[in-house]
Protein backbone atom coordinates (compact mmCIF):
# COMPACT_ATOMS: atom_id res chain seq x y z
CA UNK A 1 0.00 0.00 0.00
CA UNK A 2 2.66 2.49 0.98
CA UNK A 3 4.42 1.69 -2.30
CA UNK A 4 1.38 2.86 -4.19
CA UNK A 5 1.12 6.01 -2.12
CA UNK A 6 4.80 6.69 -2.61
CA UNK A 7 4.47 6.25 -6.37
CA UNK A 8 1.41 8.49 -6.49
CA UNK A 9 3.06 11.26 -4.48
CA UNK A 10 6.34 11.25 -6.38
CA UNK A 11 4.56 11.03 -9.70
CA UNK A 12 2.12 13.78 -8.81
CA UNK A 13 4.98 16.11 -7.89
CA UNK A 14 6.47 15.54 -11.33
CA UNK A 15 3.00 16.19 -12.71
CA UNK A 16 3.18 19.69 -11.25
CA UNK A 17 5.90 20.47 -13.79
CA UNK A 18 3.67 19.27 -16.63
CA UNK A 19 0.96 21.51 -15.23
CA UNK A 20 3.27 24.52 -15.20
CA UNK A 21 4.33 24.05 -18.82
CA UNK A 22 0.71 23.44 -19.81
CA UNK A 23 -0.19 26.68 -18.05
CA UNK A 24 2.33 28.42 -20.31
CA UNK A 25 0.44 27.06 -23.32
CA UNK A 26 -2.80 28.40 -21.92
CA UNK A 27 -1.40 31.89 -21.42
CA UNK A 28 -0.71 32.45 -25.09
CA UNK A 29 -3.69 30.44 -26.30
CA UNK A 30 -6.12 32.55 -24.30
CA UNK A 31 -4.98 35.83 -25.83
CA UNK A 32 -4.06 34.79 -29.36
CA UNK A 33 -5.39 31.27 -30.01
CA UNK A 34 -1.82 30.34 -30.79
CA UNK A 35 0.80 28.36 -28.91
CA UNK A 36 4.55 27.99 -29.19
CA UNK A 37 5.33 24.50 -30.43
CA UNK A 38 8.94 25.19 -29.50
CA UNK A 39 8.02 25.66 -25.85
CA UNK A 40 10.05 22.58 -24.86
CA UNK A 41 13.18 24.14 -26.31
CA UNK A 42 12.37 27.30 -24.38
CA UNK A 43 12.33 25.20 -21.18
CA UNK A 44 15.60 23.54 -22.14
CA UNK A 45 17.44 26.69 -23.26
CA UNK A 46 16.43 28.50 -20.08
CA UNK A 47 17.78 25.59 -18.04
CA UNK A 48 21.05 25.68 -19.98
CA UNK A 49 21.42 29.41 -19.54
CA UNK A 50 20.73 29.06 -15.82
CA UNK A 51 23.35 26.30 -15.64
CA UNK A 52 25.85 28.56 -17.37
CA UNK A 53 25.03 31.30 -14.90
CA UNK A 54 25.69 28.89 -12.03
CA UNK A 55 29.02 27.96 -13.60
CA UNK A 56 30.06 31.60 -13.67
CA UNK A 57 29.82 31.44 -9.89
CA UNK A 58 26.69 33.51 -9.56
CA UNK A 59 24.76 32.76 -6.36
CA UNK A 60 21.59 30.69 -6.79
CA UNK A 61 19.26 33.52 -5.77
CA UNK A 62 20.56 35.53 -8.73
CA UNK A 63 20.61 32.58 -11.13
CA UNK A 64 16.85 32.08 -10.84
CA UNK A 65 15.82 35.63 -11.83
CA UNK A 66 18.51 35.56 -14.52
CA UNK A 67 17.09 32.36 -15.99
CA UNK A 68 13.56 33.72 -15.77
CA UNK A 69 14.56 36.94 -17.51
CA UNK A 70 16.11 34.90 -20.30
CA UNK A 71 12.86 32.95 -20.62
CA UNK A 72 10.84 36.16 -20.89
CA UNK A 73 13.15 37.57 -23.57
CA UNK A 74 13.04 34.34 -25.54
CA UNK A 75 9.25 34.26 -25.27
CA UNK A 76 9.08 37.82 -26.60
CA UNK A 77 11.46 36.87 -29.40
CA UNK A 78 9.25 33.94 -30.43
CA UNK A 79 6.22 36.21 -30.54
CA UNK A 80 7.97 38.82 -32.63
CA UNK A 81 9.74 36.44 -34.98
CA UNK A 82 7.34 33.55 -35.39
CA UNK A 83 3.84 34.55 -34.32
CA UNK A 84 3.00 38.20 -34.90
CA UNK A 85 3.10 38.31 -38.69
CA UNK A 86 1.16 35.08 -39.01
CA UNK A 87 -1.55 36.38 -36.69
CA UNK A 88 -1.74 39.70 -38.51
CA UNK A 89 -2.39 37.79 -41.71
CA UNK A 90 -4.95 35.72 -39.83
CA UNK A 91 -3.06 32.63 -40.94
CA UNK A 92 -1.79 29.49 -39.27
CA UNK A 93 1.84 30.15 -40.19
CA UNK A 94 2.75 30.36 -36.51
CA UNK A 95 2.47 26.57 -36.25
CA UNK A 96 5.30 25.89 -38.66
CA UNK A 97 7.31 28.91 -37.55
CA UNK A 98 7.26 27.95 -33.87
CA UNK A 99 8.19 24.37 -34.77
CA UNK A 100 11.14 25.78 -36.71
CA UNK A 101 12.06 27.96 -33.74
CA UNK A 102 12.13 24.80 -31.63
CA UNK A 103 14.40 23.01 -34.08
CA UNK A 104 16.75 25.99 -34.22
CA UNK A 105 16.80 26.15 -30.42
CA UNK A 106 17.64 22.46 -30.28
CA UNK A 107 20.54 22.81 -32.74
CA UNK A 108 21.79 25.89 -30.94
CA UNK A 109 21.85 24.00 -27.64
CA UNK A 110 23.71 21.05 -29.17
CA UNK A 111 26.30 23.38 -30.69
CA UNK A 112 26.76 25.61 -27.69
CA UNK A 113 26.53 23.17 -24.80
CA UNK A 114 27.00 19.76 -26.46
CA UNK A 115 24.81 16.69 -26.48
CA UNK A 116 25.59 15.37 -23.03
CA UNK A 117 23.27 15.58 -20.12
CA UNK A 118 24.76 17.59 -17.29
CA UNK A 119 23.87 17.71 -13.62
CA UNK A 120 22.24 20.90 -12.39
CA UNK A 121 23.53 21.81 -8.93
CA UNK A 122 20.98 23.12 -6.47
CA UNK A 123 21.20 24.28 -2.89
CA UNK A 124 18.04 22.31 -2.09
CA UNK A 125 18.93 18.91 -0.58
CA UNK A 126 17.63 15.75 -2.23
CA UNK A 127 17.73 13.41 0.78
CA UNK A 128 14.20 12.19 1.35
CA UNK A 129 12.32 13.21 4.45
CA UNK A 130 9.77 10.76 5.71
CA UNK A 131 6.16 11.56 6.41
CA UNK A 132 3.99 8.61 7.47
CA UNK A 133 6.38 6.22 5.75
CA UNK A 134 6.46 8.16 2.49
CA UNK A 135 9.73 9.64 1.37
CA UNK A 136 9.60 13.14 -0.14
CA UNK A 137 12.73 15.07 -0.98
CA UNK A 138 12.98 18.79 -0.26
CA UNK A 139 13.80 19.08 -3.95
CA UNK A 140 10.40 17.70 -4.87
CA UNK A 141 8.76 20.03 -2.40
CA UNK A 142 10.62 22.97 -3.89
CA UNK A 143 9.25 21.98 -7.30
CA UNK A 144 5.68 21.98 -6.00
CA UNK A 145 6.14 25.31 -4.20
CA UNK A 146 7.85 26.88 -7.20
CA UNK A 147 5.08 25.78 -9.55
CA UNK A 148 2.31 27.06 -7.32
CA UNK A 149 4.17 30.29 -6.57
CA UNK A 150 4.69 31.25 -10.19
CA UNK A 151 1.16 30.26 -11.23
CA UNK A 152 -0.25 32.10 -8.25
CA UNK A 153 1.70 35.22 -9.12
CA UNK A 154 0.54 35.22 -12.73
CA UNK A 155 -3.05 34.66 -11.62
CA UNK A 156 -2.78 37.50 -9.10
CA UNK A 157 -1.44 39.73 -11.84
CA UNK A 158 -4.37 38.82 -14.09
CA UNK A 159 -6.99 39.43 -11.44
CA UNK A 160 -5.63 42.34 -9.42
CA UNK A 161 -4.00 44.69 -11.91
CA UNK A 162 -5.71 46.65 -14.65
CA UNK A 163 -3.19 45.33 -17.17
CA UNK A 164 -4.12 41.82 -16.07
CA UNK A 165 -7.79 42.60 -16.57
CA UNK A 166 -6.91 43.90 -20.03
CA UNK A 167 -5.28 40.52 -20.60
CA UNK A 168 -8.57 38.83 -19.72
CA UNK A 169 -10.46 41.32 -21.86
CA UNK A 170 -8.41 40.43 -24.93
CA UNK A 171 -9.06 36.74 -24.21
CA UNK A 172 -12.79 37.40 -23.97
CA UNK A 173 -13.26 39.75 -26.92
CA UNK A 174 -10.35 41.13 -28.82
CA UNK A 175 -12.36 43.67 -30.85
CA UNK A 176 -14.11 45.09 -27.81
CA UNK A 177 -10.79 45.28 -25.95
CA UNK A 178 -9.45 47.43 -28.80
CA UNK A 179 -12.35 49.84 -28.28
CA UNK A 180 -11.21 50.29 -24.66
CA UNK A 181 -7.78 51.36 -25.91
CA UNK A 182 -6.26 47.96 -25.14
CA UNK A 183 -3.82 47.00 -27.88
CA UNK A 184 -4.24 43.28 -28.55
CA UNK A 185 -0.79 43.16 -30.14
CA UNK A 186 0.79 44.39 -26.90
CA UNK A 187 -1.23 41.99 -24.79
CA UNK A 188 -0.30 39.03 -26.99
CA UNK A 189 3.32 40.08 -26.68
CA UNK A 190 2.91 40.19 -22.92
CA UNK A 191 1.32 36.73 -22.92
CA UNK A 192 4.30 35.31 -24.79
CA UNK A 193 6.63 36.97 -22.31
CA UNK A 194 4.73 35.46 -19.39
CA UNK A 195 4.65 32.10 -21.13
CA UNK A 196 8.41 32.29 -21.50
CA UNK A 197 8.73 33.13 -17.81
CA UNK A 198 6.64 30.12 -16.89
CA UNK A 199 8.64 27.83 -19.20
CA UNK A 200 11.93 29.06 -17.75
CA UNK A 201 10.63 28.45 -14.24
CA UNK A 202 9.70 24.91 -15.24
CA UNK A 203 13.18 24.38 -16.67
CA UNK A 204 14.92 25.65 -13.55
CA UNK A 205 12.70 23.60 -11.26
CA UNK A 206 12.96 20.34 -13.15
CA UNK A 207 16.63 20.54 -14.14
CA UNK A 208 18.05 19.19 -10.85
CA UNK A 209 15.80 16.12 -11.26
CA UNK A 210 16.11 15.40 -14.98
CA UNK A 211 19.60 16.86 -15.55
CA UNK A 212 20.17 19.35 -18.34
CA UNK A 213 20.57 18.29 -21.97
CA UNK A 214 19.17 19.20 -25.38
CA UNK A 215 16.53 16.47 -25.13
CA UNK A 216 15.57 17.13 -21.50
CA UNK A 217 12.22 18.66 -22.42
CA UNK A 218 11.13 16.52 -25.35
CA UNK A 219 9.22 14.04 -23.19
CA UNK A 220 8.10 16.79 -20.79
CA UNK A 221 6.58 18.88 -23.52
CA UNK A 222 4.56 16.04 -24.97
CA UNK A 223 3.02 15.40 -21.58
CA UNK A 224 2.49 19.08 -20.88
CA UNK A 225 0.68 19.28 -24.18
CA UNK A 226 -1.48 16.30 -23.21
CA UNK A 227 -2.26 18.00 -19.90
CA UNK A 228 -3.19 21.26 -21.62
CA UNK A 229 -5.49 19.53 -24.10
CA UNK A 230 -7.03 17.16 -21.55
CA UNK A 231 -7.68 19.99 -19.09
CA UNK A 232 -8.82 22.37 -21.80
CA UNK A 233 -6.73 25.19 -23.19
CA UNK A 234 -8.85 27.76 -21.35
CA UNK A 235 -9.28 26.05 -18.00
CA UNK A 236 -6.91 27.93 -15.68
CA UNK A 237 -6.17 25.76 -12.68
CA UNK A 238 -7.64 22.68 -14.36
CA UNK A 239 -4.13 21.92 -15.58
CA UNK A 240 -2.97 21.38 -11.99
CA UNK A 241 -5.58 18.69 -11.40
CA UNK A 242 -4.84 16.94 -14.69
CA UNK A 243 -1.07 17.37 -14.20
CA UNK A 244 -1.20 15.74 -10.75
CA UNK A 245 -3.37 12.95 -12.12
CA UNK A 246 -1.18 12.24 -15.14
CA UNK A 247 2.02 12.37 -13.08
CA UNK A 248 0.64 9.85 -10.61
CA UNK A 249 -0.74 7.64 -13.35
CA UNK A 250 2.50 7.36 -15.29
CA UNK A 251 4.50 6.74 -12.17
CA UNK A 252 2.18 3.81 -11.38
CA UNK A 253 2.31 2.59 -14.99
CA UNK A 254 6.08 2.58 -15.14
CA UNK A 255 6.33 0.67 -11.85
CA UNK A 256 3.63 -1.93 -12.41
CA UNK A 257 3.68 -2.39 -16.18
CA UNK A 258 7.25 -1.52 -16.98
CA UNK A 259 9.32 1.62 -17.33
CA UNK A 260 8.85 1.56 -21.11
CA UNK A 261 5.18 2.34 -20.53
CA UNK A 262 5.85 5.61 -18.75
CA UNK A 263 4.83 7.71 -21.74
CA UNK A 264 1.71 5.69 -22.51
CA UNK A 265 -0.84 7.17 -20.08
CA UNK A 266 -0.30 10.70 -21.33
CA UNK A 267 -0.84 9.70 -24.92
CA UNK A 268 -3.86 7.55 -24.09
CA UNK A 269 -5.37 10.42 -22.12
CA UNK A 270 -4.69 12.76 -25.02
CA UNK A 271 -6.40 10.49 -27.53
CA UNK A 272 -9.36 9.92 -25.21
CA UNK A 273 -9.72 13.63 -24.57
CA UNK A 274 -9.61 14.51 -28.24
CA UNK A 275 -12.24 11.85 -28.97
CA UNK A 276 -14.56 12.44 -26.04
CA UNK A 277 -14.07 16.00 -24.79
CA UNK A 278 -12.28 18.10 -27.39
CA UNK A 279 -12.72 21.23 -25.29
CA UNK A 280 -11.09 19.59 -22.31
CA UNK A 281 -12.39 18.12 -19.09
CA UNK A 282 -12.42 21.54 -17.44
CA UNK A 283 -12.82 23.54 -20.62
CA UNK A 284 -15.86 25.52 -21.45
CA UNK A 285 -17.82 24.10 -24.31
CA UNK A 286 -17.49 26.69 -27.03
CA UNK A 287 -20.99 27.96 -27.47
CA UNK A 288 -21.21 30.66 -30.04
CA UNK A 289 -23.96 33.17 -29.67
CA UNK A 290 -25.14 34.49 -32.98
CA UNK B 1 -15.54 67.58 -33.02
CA UNK B 2 -15.99 64.51 -35.22
CA UNK B 3 -15.81 64.96 -38.99
CA UNK B 4 -16.10 62.11 -41.45
CA UNK B 5 -15.23 62.81 -45.07
CA UNK B 6 -15.93 60.56 -48.03
CA UNK B 7 -15.44 57.36 -46.04
CA UNK B 8 -15.16 54.10 -47.98
CA UNK B 9 -14.89 50.74 -46.27
CA UNK B 10 -16.00 47.16 -46.67
CA UNK B 11 -15.31 43.52 -45.99
CA UNK B 12 -12.95 41.66 -48.31
CA UNK B 13 -14.04 42.42 -51.85
CA UNK B 14 -17.43 43.92 -51.15
CA UNK B 15 -17.57 47.62 -50.51
CA UNK B 16 -20.23 48.61 -48.00
CA UNK B 17 -19.51 52.30 -47.50
CA UNK B 18 -19.51 54.30 -50.68
CA UNK B 19 -18.36 57.71 -49.56
CA UNK B 20 -20.00 58.67 -46.28
CA UNK B 21 -19.57 62.21 -44.98
CA UNK B 22 -21.00 63.52 -41.74
CA UNK B 23 -20.13 65.77 -38.85
CA UNK B 24 -20.95 65.72 -35.18
CA UNK B 25 -20.63 69.04 -33.38
CA UNK B 26 -19.50 69.27 -29.80
CA UNK B 27 -22.33 68.66 -27.37
CA UNK B 28 -24.78 67.54 -30.04
CA UNK B 29 -26.61 64.28 -30.56
CA UNK B 30 -26.53 63.09 -34.15
CA UNK B 31 -28.63 60.17 -35.32
CA UNK B 32 -27.73 57.89 -38.20
CA UNK B 33 -30.77 56.01 -39.45
CA UNK B 34 -31.50 53.82 -42.42
CA UNK B 35 -32.63 50.38 -43.52
CA UNK B 36 -30.91 47.18 -42.50
CA UNK B 37 -27.80 46.68 -44.58
CA UNK B 38 -27.48 50.36 -45.47
CA UNK B 39 -24.06 50.39 -43.82
CA UNK B 40 -24.76 52.17 -40.53
CA UNK B 41 -22.83 49.72 -38.37
CA UNK B 42 -20.03 49.51 -40.92
CA UNK B 43 -19.78 53.29 -40.79
CA UNK B 44 -19.47 53.17 -37.00
CA UNK B 45 -16.84 50.44 -37.20
CA UNK B 46 -14.85 52.36 -39.78
CA UNK B 47 -14.98 55.53 -37.66
CA UNK B 48 -13.76 53.84 -34.48
CA UNK B 49 -11.04 51.90 -36.27
CA UNK B 50 -12.46 48.40 -35.83
CA UNK B 51 -12.46 48.30 -39.59
CA UNK B 52 -9.81 50.07 -41.61
CA UNK B 53 -11.31 52.49 -44.14
CA UNK B 54 -10.09 52.02 -47.69
CA UNK B 55 -10.53 55.69 -48.53
CA UNK B 56 -11.59 58.93 -46.88
CA UNK B 57 -10.82 60.68 -43.63
CA UNK B 58 -11.98 60.65 -40.04
CA UNK B 59 -11.08 63.77 -38.06
CA UNK B 60 -11.29 63.75 -34.30
CA UNK B 61 -10.80 67.26 -32.96
CA UNK B 62 -9.26 68.14 -36.31
CA UNK B 63 -6.75 65.30 -36.16
CA UNK B 64 -6.92 62.59 -38.85
CA UNK B 65 -7.27 59.22 -37.15
CA UNK B 66 -8.39 56.87 -39.93
CA UNK B 67 -5.03 55.07 -40.02
CA UNK B 68 -4.55 54.57 -36.31
CA UNK B 69 -6.53 51.46 -35.36
CA UNK B 70 -9.14 51.14 -32.64
CA UNK B 71 -6.87 51.11 -29.57
CA UNK B 72 -5.15 54.39 -30.42
CA UNK B 73 -8.36 56.07 -31.54
CA UNK B 74 -9.91 55.10 -28.21
CA UNK B 75 -6.97 56.69 -26.39
CA UNK B 76 -7.61 59.92 -28.29
CA UNK B 77 -11.08 60.14 -26.80
CA UNK B 78 -13.51 58.26 -28.99
CA UNK B 79 -15.61 55.67 -27.19
CA UNK B 80 -17.66 53.15 -29.15
CA UNK B 81 -20.43 51.11 -27.55
CA UNK B 82 -20.64 48.56 -30.35
CA UNK B 83 -23.53 46.71 -31.89
CA UNK B 84 -24.25 43.55 -29.94
CA UNK B 85 -22.89 45.25 -26.79
CA UNK B 86 -19.73 43.11 -26.65
CA UNK B 87 -19.31 43.20 -22.89
CA UNK B 88 -16.50 41.06 -21.48
CA UNK B 89 -18.62 38.10 -20.39
CA UNK B 90 -16.28 36.31 -17.98
CA UNK B 91 -15.25 39.54 -16.23
CA UNK B 92 -17.24 41.23 -13.49
CA UNK B 93 -19.43 44.24 -14.18
CA UNK B 94 -17.00 46.43 -12.26
CA UNK B 95 -14.00 45.13 -14.17
CA UNK B 96 -15.81 45.89 -17.41
CA UNK B 97 -16.34 49.45 -16.25
CA UNK B 98 -12.74 49.82 -15.10
CA UNK B 99 -11.55 48.64 -18.50
CA UNK B 100 -13.65 51.39 -20.04
CA UNK B 101 -11.23 53.84 -18.43
CA UNK B 102 -8.17 51.74 -19.31
CA UNK B 103 -6.50 54.48 -21.37
CA UNK B 104 -6.32 56.94 -18.52
CA UNK B 105 -5.73 54.71 -15.48
CA UNK B 106 -2.45 53.34 -14.12
CA UNK B 107 -1.86 49.78 -15.35
CA UNK B 108 -0.80 48.17 -12.08
CA UNK B 109 -1.71 49.82 -8.80
CA UNK B 110 -3.97 52.58 -7.63
CA UNK B 111 -6.37 52.35 -10.58
CA UNK B 112 -9.34 51.67 -8.33
CA UNK B 113 -8.83 54.81 -6.32
CA UNK B 114 -8.40 56.91 -9.42
CA UNK B 115 -11.54 55.47 -11.01
CA UNK B 116 -13.69 55.66 -7.87
CA UNK B 117 -15.38 58.98 -8.66
CA UNK B 118 -16.23 58.00 -12.24
CA UNK B 119 -17.42 54.60 -11.10
CA UNK B 120 -19.73 56.26 -8.58
CA UNK B 121 -21.09 58.51 -11.31
CA UNK B 122 -21.85 55.51 -13.56
CA UNK B 123 -23.47 53.60 -10.70
CA UNK B 124 -25.64 56.61 -10.01
CA UNK B 125 -26.77 56.63 -13.63
CA UNK B 126 -27.27 52.84 -13.65
CA UNK B 127 -28.19 51.64 -10.15
CA UNK B 128 -28.68 48.12 -11.49
CA UNK B 129 -24.99 47.92 -12.34
CA UNK B 130 -24.07 48.77 -8.76
CA UNK B 131 -26.27 45.93 -7.50
CA UNK B 132 -24.55 43.55 -9.88
CA UNK B 133 -21.05 45.00 -9.74
CA UNK B 134 -19.37 41.73 -8.77
CA UNK B 135 -21.40 39.52 -11.09
CA UNK B 136 -19.94 38.18 -14.34
CA UNK B 137 -21.11 40.47 -17.14
CA UNK B 138 -22.15 37.49 -19.25
CA UNK B 139 -24.86 36.62 -16.74
CA UNK B 140 -26.65 39.97 -17.08
CA UNK B 141 -29.86 40.39 -19.04
CA UNK B 142 -29.71 42.02 -22.47
CA UNK B 143 -30.90 45.36 -21.13
CA UNK B 144 -28.39 45.31 -18.30
CA UNK B 145 -25.63 44.43 -20.73
CA UNK B 146 -26.60 47.43 -22.82
CA UNK B 147 -26.44 49.66 -19.74
CA UNK B 148 -23.02 48.19 -19.04
CA UNK B 149 -21.84 48.82 -22.60
CA UNK B 150 -22.96 52.45 -22.34
CA UNK B 151 -21.47 52.82 -18.86
CA UNK B 152 -18.21 51.29 -20.02
CA UNK B 153 -17.99 53.78 -22.89
CA UNK B 154 -18.78 56.67 -20.52
CA UNK B 155 -15.99 55.58 -18.17
CA UNK B 156 -13.51 56.81 -20.77
CA UNK B 157 -14.83 60.38 -20.37
CA UNK B 158 -14.88 60.43 -24.15
CA UNK B 159 -14.88 63.47 -26.39
CA UNK B 160 -17.24 61.65 -28.73
CA UNK B 161 -19.31 58.58 -28.07
CA UNK B 162 -20.62 56.21 -30.73
CA UNK B 163 -23.68 54.25 -29.72
CA UNK B 164 -24.66 51.50 -32.14
CA UNK B 165 -28.18 50.04 -31.99
CA UNK B 166 -28.61 50.32 -28.22
CA UNK B 167 -32.19 49.06 -28.45
CA UNK B 168 -31.41 45.94 -30.48
CA UNK B 169 -33.10 42.83 -29.18
CA UNK B 170 -34.57 44.51 -26.11
CA UNK B 171 -38.11 44.45 -24.75
CA UNK B 172 -40.14 47.66 -25.41
CA UNK B 173 -40.01 48.73 -21.76
CA UNK B 174 -36.23 48.42 -21.75
CA UNK B 175 -36.00 50.31 -25.05
CA UNK B 176 -37.83 53.23 -23.39
CA UNK B 177 -35.36 53.03 -20.52
CA UNK B 178 -32.45 53.14 -22.98
CA UNK B 179 -33.87 56.28 -24.60
CA UNK B 180 -34.32 57.90 -21.19
CA UNK B 181 -30.63 57.29 -20.62
CA UNK B 182 -29.74 58.78 -23.99
CA UNK B 183 -31.74 61.89 -23.11
CA UNK B 184 -29.84 62.17 -19.86
CA UNK B 185 -26.55 61.87 -21.69
CA UNK B 186 -27.69 64.62 -24.00
CA UNK B 187 -28.56 66.85 -21.05
CA UNK B 188 -25.13 66.14 -19.62
CA UNK B 189 -23.61 67.53 -22.82
CA UNK B 190 -22.17 64.27 -24.15
CA UNK B 191 -21.31 64.42 -27.86
CA UNK B 192 -23.08 61.44 -29.35
CA UNK B 193 -23.40 59.67 -32.67
CA UNK B 194 -26.33 57.30 -32.46
CA UNK B 195 -27.28 54.49 -34.84
CA UNK B 196 -30.83 53.38 -34.26
CA UNK B 197 -33.44 51.20 -35.91
CA UNK B 198 -36.24 52.94 -34.03
CA UNK B 199 -36.06 55.99 -36.24
CA UNK B 200 -38.92 57.78 -34.50
CA UNK B 201 -37.32 57.61 -31.08
CA UNK B 202 -33.98 58.57 -32.55
CA UNK B 203 -35.53 61.68 -34.14
CA UNK B 204 -36.88 62.72 -30.76
CA UNK B 205 -33.46 62.90 -29.13
CA UNK B 206 -31.35 63.98 -32.08
CA UNK B 207 -30.21 67.50 -32.96
CA UNK B 208 -29.35 66.46 -36.48
CA UNK B 209 -30.10 63.38 -38.57
CA UNK B 210 -28.39 61.54 -41.41
CA UNK B 211 -30.30 58.95 -43.40
CA UNK B 212 -28.18 56.24 -45.02
CA UNK B 213 -29.05 54.30 -48.14
CA UNK B 214 -26.78 51.83 -49.93
CA UNK B 215 -23.62 52.99 -48.23
CA UNK B 216 -24.24 56.70 -48.78
CA UNK B 217 -25.92 59.55 -46.97
CA UNK B 218 -29.19 59.97 -48.86
CA UNK B 219 -30.85 62.70 -46.80
CA UNK B 220 -29.75 64.88 -43.94
CA UNK B 221 -31.28 67.62 -41.85
CA UNK B 222 -32.68 68.61 -38.51
CA UNK B 223 -35.36 66.21 -37.20
CA UNK B 224 -38.28 68.44 -38.27
CA UNK B 225 -37.09 68.48 -41.86
CA UNK B 226 -36.55 64.76 -41.86
CA UNK B 227 -40.03 64.15 -40.53
CA UNK B 228 -41.47 66.08 -43.44
CA UNK B 229 -39.35 64.36 -46.05
CA UNK B 230 -41.71 62.21 -48.07
CA UNK B 231 -39.13 59.59 -49.00
CA UNK B 232 -37.94 59.09 -45.45
CA UNK B 233 -41.47 59.09 -44.19
CA UNK B 234 -42.44 56.19 -46.42
CA UNK B 235 -39.30 54.18 -45.93
CA UNK B 236 -38.53 54.49 -42.22
CA UNK B 237 -41.22 56.25 -40.29
CA UNK B 238 -44.17 54.29 -41.68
Amino acid sequence: MSVIVQLVVSGALMGMVYALIAYGFQLTYSTSKSINFGQGELVMLSAFVSLSLINTGLPYWLVVPGGLLFGVLLGLFVERAAVRLALEQKGEGWILLTVIFGLLGFSAAENIWGRDDRPFPTPVPSDPMHFFGIGITPLEISVAIGVLAVMGMVELFKRKTLLGKAFEAVSADRDAAGLMGVSATRIIMLSYGLSGLVAAMAGILVAPITTVGPTMASALILKAFSVAVVAGLDSGFGVVVVGLFLGALESLASFYIGSGWREAPGLILLIMALALRPNGVFGKASIRKV
Amino acid sequence: MLVVENLHAGYDASEVLDGVSLRVKQGSVVALIGANGAGKTTAMRAISGMLKPTQGRVLLDGQPVQELGSARIAKLGLAHAPEGRKVFGPLSVEDNLLLGAYSRLPAFFGFRGKAAADLARIYELFPRLRERSQQAAGTLSGGEQQMLAIGRALMANPKVMLLDEPSMGLAPVIVQEVFRIIKRLKQAGITLLLVEQFARSALEVADYVYVMEHGKIAVEGVPDEIRKNQRVLEAYLG
